[in-house]
């Protein structure tokens, strides 16, 4: 048997006793504008963000609203701008942003509903208005005739664009959604070609053009920050350039089906 | 603020595997379905399932069948699970994943395209169909992908749901409230199907999200439902232990089914003490027993657990079938799994106890009201098989879907909703509010947790359990003071919904406690120090919990439907052993 990491047993000296945290505080219904608020708690080598918010929340003030679920960065829910980039709460270690303090604020490019709670009404429609779902050909067998065949070779096409999270990290870090709020954005696009690159799917040009229906999507300019932000590791500005190609392909070939 | 009005023909609350499929199901059959849930869509509770769903589709393993599934589960469960859902689960659950990828969900495929199955513990046959170790996530996308395309379909999110409204003995609508600006809402509806999940939050340390306070269980207590195998709790063999800002935070099942092993600080593979013939796959509780004993006995790992070790893999291999974990580590605990061993420990994961239901149609004892997924209960019995919730919540949140719809359907126009239950449920929600420095709810919640996992622990006795119920009641007591922690705003009050929360949470531990003191014997998940040994004659009961006429809670032993002939034939029989090839 391996021996016991060392990592793990050795106690991790304390570079400091506390830390602070700037959180941004707003309630519409009292507020004219956001506010940030300092605290200061007692610091861990181990802590997150998230942890940090807890303990504000638990033992100082009751009143700091933000959204957390999981705790282990799956349920996308902790979205927030930690000392200006986008990142998940639960994720992100105090430990990184040493001596402090360490500026917490709502993801930028959303309406605010209170503190670092956003509104996503935009981001549900947006995901549903691009067909995320199998497309059949109209010639599904009964059930009883078991799974579609799909290789391993086939499932790696586009394994990577099914790990999104919905955690709006890369609408908080899109250049193009700051100025074009309309853009159906980044995650919505890798959730399209997720559907397109899947060897099941018979969309077709279908789902494309809701796609590339808005001009929105020639304005990216691969800048690559909403794939630079994903805690997940998906790749929407390679989707967008597939995506752009395909489209492409598809006005100069009338018959030109996605390609898989 | 005088509410808001909504009319439905199917209310779901919860939008988790089993509400969505649930919705899914009472839309195609043709009624108008809401569904309100706590969190937003895509982010309950579910996502955080990883190992995969079970299902008897034979793609790996010949030799399956849902016998075998049947079997596995039943004796899984020790024999008090409610066997004819055990035995449609064996039976559907192969179509309802197969429906699953037809709707696009990605799995693991074997080489000739098939859905993978991975083992797992006190499976027969390898029969966790999976996707790498984040199964729960996938279920949770496609049935949401579908749910938002099937029409009649109505989703509410961040609505919490405070009371069920009666009328005539039945089931009529719900008083909720919206996170978002405090507003209420009065659902009144033709049939409401609870998917709420578990209530994992009573312990300090569970894998279980921010959700887990067991809304539901209290909604249908509170309405006057009956709720069953309340004692029987499932710590989850391996959590991670260390740091402590991680701990009870889940390791798959999946680590042990795809080799890893088990081992104390001396090194040895104590499992072979514990069960020499399953070893590492041997049933949750047996395991999770298994690691406190060898802590208890000094020779637990340094921060009070053991060695789980997959080192023996190659690294490869590691990261393209536990990716997740192997992201998990790195970044929460420093540890590459791919050169060092895992710290492990027991965390609380799964509620057995529940709503009890019909197994065909998942209606509880209260007409109109119906229940599928975690907050429902009989189809694991005394302990729960691994990757049997995913495929729990497919194939009962469609069987609860249509029965809701069917009853929707039966009914006429919508009944006059009680103003004078509206009137209580609103004064109940607002009472927070009007007492913002009452009792802290995050300290009462803190509180209780300490109580569950001190005195509800993987081995129980009498005179703990007692104290731990005094200390339940008394919490309860100052409960009815409690403040928000001191925000008076209705928009986005964590303190307030924490109150609520609080509520839920408090009836679960109080129906946790008294039913764990009743049953005078160790079974599964409920081990008792003072009564070590499995009583044949508690197989026939289960303990169900009600409300009783002057609003205390009653706890009666009602002996069970006995398994037919035929079904306990199929328990015992022996299966033919699976010897798997080395897939690597």
């Amino acid at each position: 048997m391996a021996a016991p990491s060392q990592e793990l047993l050795r106690s991790n000296p304390l570079p400091a006793d506390t830390i602070q945290l700037s959180v941004t505080r707003y309630d519409p219904a009292q507020d004219a504008a956001p506010r940030q608020q300092t605290y200061e708690i007692p610091y861990r080598d181990d802590m997150v963000v998230l942890d940090a918010l807890n303990w504000i929340k638990t033992h100082m003030d009751g009143s700091v609203s933000y959204r957390w679920s999981c705790r282990m960065g799956i349920c996308g829910s902790c979205g927030m701008n930690v000392n200006g980039t986008p990142r998940l709460g639960c994720s992100v270690f105090l430990r990184d942003y040493l001596p402090g303090p360490v500026l917490v604020e709502p993801l930028p490019n959303f309406p605010v509903i209170r503190d670092l709670v956003i509104d996503m009404t935009s981001f549900m429609e947006k995901l549903s208005s691009v067909k995320p779902w199998v497309i059949s050909n109209g010639q599904e067998p009964a059930l009883a005739a078991g799974e579609h065949r799909q290789t391993p070779a086939q499932v790696e096409q586009y394994r990577q664009f099914s790990m999104c999270i919905n955690c709006m990290l890369c609408y908080a870090a899109c250049p193009v959604i700051a100025i074009e709020p309309h853009f159906v954005g980044p995650a919505a696009i890798a959730l399209a070609r997720r559907y397109d690159l899947d060897s099941r799917d018979h969309a077709g040009q279908d789902r494309l053009r809701t796609v590339t229906g808005s001009d929105a999507i020639w304005d990216c300019s691969f800048i690559g920050e909403c794939s630079a932000v994903c805690p997940k590791g998906v790749d929407p500005a390679k989707a967008i350039q597939q995506t752009k190609f395909e489209s492409t392909l598809g006005m100069l070939l009338p018959w030109g089906g996605v390609s898989k | 603020m005088t509410p808001e009005n909504t009319d439905t023909d199917v209310l779901v609350i919860g939008a988790g595997g089993a509400g969505m499929r649930g919705a899914i199901a009472a839309a195609q059959a043709g009624r108008r379905v809401t569904v309100v849930c706590k969190s937003l869509l895509g982010k309950a509770h579910t996502v955080m399932a990883e190992g995969g769903a079970a299902a008897a589709l034979a793609n790996v393993a010949g030799l399956d069948s849902w016998e075998a599934h049947f079997a596995d589960t039943m004796k899984g469960g020790k024999l008090i699970n409610n066997w004819r859902m055990a035995e449609l689960h064996a039976k559907e659950s192969p179509e309802r994943i197969l429906e699953l990828e037809r709707w696009g969900a990605v799995f693991d495929r074997t080489e000739d395209g098939l859905i993978h199955q991975r083992p797992f513990g006190a499976h027969t046959y390898p029969r966790l169909a999976h996707i790498g170790d984040r199964t729960g996530l996938e279920l949770i996308r496609s049935l949401q992908d579908a749910l938002v395309h099937t029409p009649g379909v109505e989703v509410h999110m961040e609505v919490t749901v405070v009371r069920l409204l009666l009328a005539a003995g039945r089931v009529v609508g719900a008083l909720a409230y919206a996170r978002a600006d405090g507003r209420q809402i009065v659902y009144s509806a033709r049939a409401v199907l609870l998917a709420t999940g578990g209530a994992g939050r009573i312990y300090r340390v569970t894998s279980n999200s921010w959700e887990c306070t067991g809304d539901g269980t209290m909604l249908a207590y509170e309405a006057g439902a009956r709720l069953r195998d309340c004692e029987m709790v499932q710590f989850h063999p391996t959590g991670m232990v260390w740091p402590p800002g991680v701990r009870g935070i889940l390791v798959t099942e999946g680590v042990r089914g795809e080799g890893g092993v088990l081992r104390n600080k001396d090194g040895e593979r104590f499992m072979e003490r514990y069960d020499h013939e399953r070893m590492e796959l041997s049933s949750r509780d047996v395991v999770a027993r298994a690691i406190n004993s060898e802590v208890a006995a000094g020779r637990g790992s340094p921060h009070g657990g053991a060695f789980l070790d997959i080192t023996h893999r190659s690294p490869d291999f590691i990261k393209r079938k536990l990716p997740s974990m192997y992201e998990q580590f790195l970044k929460l605990a420093k540890v590459d799994i791919t050169k060092e061993p895992m710290e492990v420990a027991p965390t609380i994961h799964y509620y057995m106890g529940g709503v009890d239901v019909e197994a065909e149609t998942g209606a509880t004892t209260v007409p109109g009201l119906y229940a599928a997924g975690e907050v429902a209960s009989g189809l694991h019995g005394a302990n729960r098989l691994g990757g049997n919730s995913l495929s729990d919540l497919l194939v009962f949140g469609k069987r609860a879907g249509d029965a809701a719809a069917e009853f929707a359907g039966r009914q006429g126009k919508p009944r006059r909703i009680d103003k004078a239950q509206v009137e209580a449920a609103t004064e109940f929600l607002m009472a927070p509010l009007t007492r913002p420095h009452g009792e802290s709810p995050y300290k009462l919640q803190s509180e209780l947790q300490e109580v569950c996992t001190q005195h509800a622990p993987i081995i129980r006795d009498e005179p703990s359990l007692r104290e731990g119920l005094e200390k339940v009641l008394a919490l309860k007591e100052r409960a009815a003071e409690m403040g928000t922690g001191g925000a008076t705003t209705r928009a986005f009050n964590p303190g307030w919904h924490s109150a609520l929360d609080l509520h839920s949470m408090l009836i679960n531990a109080e129906a946790l406690f008294r039913s764990a003191i009743e049953r005078k014997e160790s079974r599964g998940a409920h081990a008792r120090s003072d009564f070590p040994k499995l009583d044949p004659k508690w197989a026939q009961l289960n303990l169900m919990v009600q409300k009783g006429k002057n609003g205390e809670m009653t706890v009666t032993a009602t002996e069970n439907q006995p398994i037919p002939y035929e079904l306990t034939e199929v328990i015992t029989q022996s299966f033919q052993k699976y010897t798997p090839e080395e897939h690597e």
